[in-house]
């Protein structure tokens, strides 16, 4: 706590150096924090390709320079992610992964803490204190009782307890059933989300954090002047620096808890209950807080592995034959240097060397693809018109034709035999042979006809395969076919 | 899976071809962990000799110190070398020396970064051994011709999708070793008393 002090120096400085800040004062912060915070923070994604957030933020600077005219940020997207992945930035993490080239970016710590901050300027509640001051009695209580040494205190506290639990429980029994009014409840749930959303953006800190150890550890090593046997004692007393360091500890602590068997579930059920109270729901909470431990998991399982792969190199970095090595081989590039740099005339001239080629030589002349050439796409520069024919679209909707008279001879002689035919019955003696635009056509036919009925009250299904073997069916009214009488 | 009785063969070949690393092909990597012993006997025969390091994730092939080199003395049978020594001029041997150190010095910082550099900043190490002269122009086609070496011998390799970006490979540590280091430190002394003398 100590070290945060706020004279005018630290603070003049701050404003320079710490990329927090030099965020809120950027002019182009609004676009900055908007973009980012789009891409990064609400969906909760950890990494993007280059060449995939290049396209993102080209779409968002289109669509700002819709509304706010064409000369609104000027630059191209891949010129200020350059700019704000810059050191002298500090807003976006530019590194290389295994397996490709193409860079990826993540945001700073700093960008994350300034979107929360500005997120929360925004927030218009009431400021609840008595689950507060509940929380600060209880994180005391917790302290003072793990570190009791005596026995007896410790019985004596529980048995405290006991008693309170107890007459609890008389009182439930008598029927006096305590339930939180309202705003105890709203006041709970305020914390629980601002302190869940916070645990949330603190991950990549808490990665941030494990980085610098990494580099800690292993600038000490590189810089060190103590005698050998002191150094690698210091060191090797404890081998696994990162992971039981203060950050490691806790960490490793929150990631067992969410881990251990039956917890997701438990926080699961724990806040759809919480979501679904009258109470909460007055605050309009936001919905992704129902998923908050999910959100967890995926921003925990990076750090996890951030920390374990830091972790593994680490112990090869601090490796004896690795330490001295280096050592060595520094010292020997030291002497190179000052050689090259004292030879009188100077590059180019100097000594040659030999090196080994890394396999045997192999010549495969007839392994090199005979030449082809290059396929040029040509390009025609005729300018394009638009047409102006008066062409029939007719033969658009001729695609299928079925034949209105072939149906109607359908009907004819189903109605032969019988005074009245439903439109299945005649599909049951001449199957569609042209799926759904005949069935289309067969209603069409019905609609026109006089002796026709179709009655919305019933429904009839049909059943048919198309051309390809898949097989369809359509509900319909019923469709009734009558043989036209004399008199009618 | 490549099929069993393909893998050794596969493994070879693929050595006899090149540097192997993890990061390119996994799955390869891992059936060549499990073959070790036999590639190992099978180049044995040709004079060959693997080397595996696990911790930095390459494999390669090279010439097997024969007992005539290894002990001073008895001449035993030697065998012809099949892994070319390539002579390298000094601007390019004194550049793979600045990118190990450049290594070294990324590996202080972090142990997951791979260490891209960029044309400027190589032409920056080498600005410190260039005298300035008034030739800037033919200066610049040296270097170019140094990093083209470099990338001809695997050190250095060019990223997709950009012109003047490179990856410094880290087979470069098993190549610029202290030995190499030492030899190229030695000349130098040498080449200074010879060049003092003459004055």
């Amino acid at each position: 706590m100590a070290d945060q002090t706020l004279d005018y120096h630290t603070l003049a400085t701050l404003r320079r150096e710490h990329p927090a800040w030099r965020l809120l004062a950027a002019d182009h912060a609004p676009l900055i924090v908007s973009v980012l915070n789009r891409h990064f923070v609400q969906p909760n994604v950890r990494t993007f390709a280059r060449e995939d957030l290049i396209g993102r933020v080209d779409d968002d600077l289109f669509h700002l320079r819709d509304q706010l005219g064409a000369d609104a940020f000027p630059r191209s997207a891949a010129q200020y992610l350059d700019e704000w992945a810059a050191d002298d930035k500090g807003w976006l993490r530019k590194y290389y992964v295994p397996g490709t080239d193409d860079p990826h970016y993540d945001i700073t710590p700093a960008t994350e803490k300034v979107i929360d901050w500005l997120t929360q300027l925004q927030i218009r509640h009431f400021v609840g204190t008595e689950s507060r001051v509940l929380t600060v009695f209880e994180l005391l209580r917790q302290m003072t009782q793990g570190t009791e040494h005596n026995p007896d205190a410790r019985v004596a506290d529980l048995e405290r307890r006991k008693v309170e639990i107890e007459s609890q429980i008389t009182r439930i029994r008598d029927g006096q059933l305590l339930l939180m009014e309202p705003t105890q409840v709203k006041e709970r749930f305020l914390q629980m989300a601002a302190t869940a959303r916070s645990i949330l953006s603190d991950f990549r800190d808490v990665e941030q954090n494990f980085r610098d150890l990494d580099r800690t550890v292993r600038e000490r090593i590189a810089t060190s002047d103590e005698a050998r046997g002191v150094l690698l004692d210091a060191i090797f007393n404890d081998r696994d620096q990162i992971e039981n360091s203060d950050q490691g500890r806790s960490f490793r602590a929150f990631w067992d808890f969410l881990m251990s068997a039956g917890r997701q579930e438990e926080l699961s059920s724990l806040l759809r209950a919480v979501m679904a109270l009258e109470a909460v729901q007055s605050l309009s909470p936001d919905p992704r807080l129902m998923r908050i431990h999910f959100d967890w998991l995926e921003a925990g399982e990076v750090a996890q592995r951030t920390v374990a792969r830091l972790s593994q190199q680490l112990r090869r970095y601090l490796d004896d034959q690795t330490i001295l090595e280096n050592r060595r081989i520094l010292q020997l590039i030291r002497q190179v240097e000052q050689g090259a740099l004292a030879i009188r005339e100077g590059f180019p001239n100097g000594p040659p060397m030999e090196i080994d080629e890394p396999a045997p030589a192999v010549n495969l002349p007839f392994e090199r693809p005979l030449f082809a050439r290059a396929f040029k796409i040509g390009l025609s520069d005729a300018p394009v018109l638009l047409g102006s024919e008066d062409i029939s679209a007719q033969a658009l909707f001729e695609q299928i034709y079925v034949d209105k008279n072939r149906l109607a001879g359908n009907v004819r002689r189903g109605l032969q035999t019988r005074d009245q035919v439903s439109l299945v019955e005649i599909l049951h003696e001449y199957p569609l042979e042209q799926g759904l635009a005949e069935l289309v056509a067969y209603l069409s036919l019905a609609a026109e006809d006089r002796n026709a009925v179709i009655d919305d009250e019933h429904a009839q299904t049909i059943a048919w395969s198309d051309e390809v073997g898949t097989s369809r069916r359509a509900t319909l009214p019923l469709v009734i076919f009558l043989r036209a009488t004399i008199s009618s | 899976m490549i099929p069993v009785e393909n893998q050794l063969s596969l493994m070879l070949i693929t050595l006899m071809k090149g540097v192997t690393y993890r990061d390119d092909d996994p799955a390869l990597w891992q059936s060549l962990l499990g073959l070790q012993a036999r590639v190992y006997d099978h180049v044995a025969v040709l004079g060959l000799e693997l080397v595996l390091d696990e911790a930095e994730g390459y494999a390669y092939l090279r010439q097997r110190l024969t007992n005539a080199e290894t002990t001073n003395g008895v001449a035993d049978h030697e065998l012809p070398r099949l892994v070319p020594r390539r002579q390298l001029g000094f601007g390019v041997s004194l550049l793979l020396a600045l990118l190990r150190k450049k290594l070294t010095e990324s590996d202080v910082k972090s142990g997951e970064s791979r260490l891209i550099i960029s044309r400027e900043e190589i032409v920056e190490l080498l600005r410190l051994f260039v005298p300035d002269s008034t030739n800037e122009a033919r200066t610049i086609d040296r270097l170019d011709s140094h990093i083209a070496q470099a990338a001809e011998l695997g050190f250095l390799r060019a990223l997709h999708g950009s012109s003047d970006q490179y990856e410094v490979r880290r087979i470069l540590k098993a190549f610029v070793d202290a030995q190499w280091l030492h030899s190229f430190d030695e000349r130098l002394a040498e080449y200074r008393t010879r060049a003092d003398a003459r004055d």
